[in-house]
């Protein structure tokens, strides 16, 4: 009776640690098994910088969801966006694409427009803004100087 | 037989160089910046006092391809809906001087860059329309149009040169400054910056 005791203990706490590495690696991954809450939005830029699935999408500075999925859309980089469904993305709001710091990770950024219309679910994000390209700016600026 | 379409296609472009691809909206943006290069280049409009003349024949022609109630509305966002009529036709007009006067310098140092139509993309009434400015130095600016169209032709909203879109610039100084001060301190400031010019 007691050695089997131990060896229920020794069972769930086996149990526990797998479960504990499994939502662990998920998180860190930062995969997600359900679907999560919200809706999707896309928008196409003609530059995606290096933006993936796992970035943040940012509002006033206030990281608002993440980035879903990026994929190649005729030789454009289309990003799908995952937005909790209280938020409201109006029609006329402008996606850009930026740097955290100098050099840092991307990110995109959403400047809210101003119409009543909002994006339904699925929708688009016509007004983009590429990342900068900050070596063609300074090759741009240095044969320009020729 | 789509890949032979998209050949085609793509032969025309390269063998008409600088020709606008057939579609409205680059035929509206081309049409506006012929007119425009031709009010610069004209002879006939050399020399100071033919300035103001020139700068007046410009505005008509930007004014009629430029959507100013648009803009305004774009730049300012969700603070356009707090705005009381007055307001909104204030607002407008300065907006729309300090782009002209912004922009009209820089028109007017024009010096034979070439414009090279590469291509337009239709949207419903959602459209964008991209150019490319070749410079004397062979530096190339890429410059996208968006436009919309109304149902009375295509009239520019926003214009992106290099990436960097116009109307995001001023929607964010907009934002700021409301939101730091007030509208009214907006409008002071947009009243100096067109007067000091």
């Amino acid at each position: 009776m007691k050695k089997f005791d131990l060896e229920l203990t020794v069972g769930i706490f086996m149990i526990l640690g797998i479960v504990c590495l499994g939502y662990l690696s998920i998180k860190l991954g930062r995969m997600e098994i359900f679907t999560p809450e919200g809706y999707e939005v896309q928008a196409v830029f003609s530059n995606g910088g290096g933006i993936k699935s796992g970035s943040s999408v940012v509002i006033a500075g206030v990281q608002v969801g993440r980035v879903k999925a990026v994929t190649l859309d005729d030789y454009q980089a289309r990003v799908i966006m995952q937005l909790p469904s209280n938020l409201k993305i109006q029609e006329d709001a402008i996606a850009s694409i930026k740097t955290k710091g100098l050099i840092g990770e991307k990110y995109v950024e959403i400047t809210p427009g101003g119409t009543e219309e909002v994006i339904s679910p699925g929708g688009k994000i016509r007004d983009t803004q590429p990342a900068v390209d900050l070596e063609g700016l300074m090759s741009s600026y240095v044969f320009g100087k020729l | 037989m789509v890949k032979g379409v998209v050949t085609f296609t793509c032969l025309i472009v390269v063998l008409m160089g600088s020709t606008a691809l057939a579609g409205a909206p680059t035929d509206a943006i081309k049409e506006t910046t012929d007119k425009i290069i031709h009010i610069v280049t004209d002879p006939g409009l050399k020399g100071a006092e033919k300035s103001e003349k020139k700068a007046r024949m410009i505005r008509e022609a930007v004014d009629e391809r430029f959507d100013w109630v648009e803009m305004t509305r774009r730049a300012l966002a969700r603070h356009w809906k707090d705005r009381t009529d007055e307001e909104k036709k204030t607002i407008i007009k300065l907006f729309s001087d300090l782009l002209e006067q912004t922009y009209l310098e820089k028109v007017e140092g024009y010096s034979g860059e070439k414009v090279l139509y590469e291509g337009e993309q239709v949207d419903g009434k959602y459209g964008v329309v991209s150019v490319k400015i070749v410079t004397r130095k062979d530096t190339e600016i890429p410059v996208k149009y968006r436009v919309k169209n109304e149902g009375d032709g295509w009239r520019v909203y926003d214009i992106s040169i290099t990436g960097v879109s116009l109307i995001n610039n001023y929607r964010k100084q907009f934002n700021s400054i409301i939101t730091r001060s007030s509208y009214e301190e907006l409008v002071e400031k947009l009243k100096a910056k067109v007067g000091s010019r």
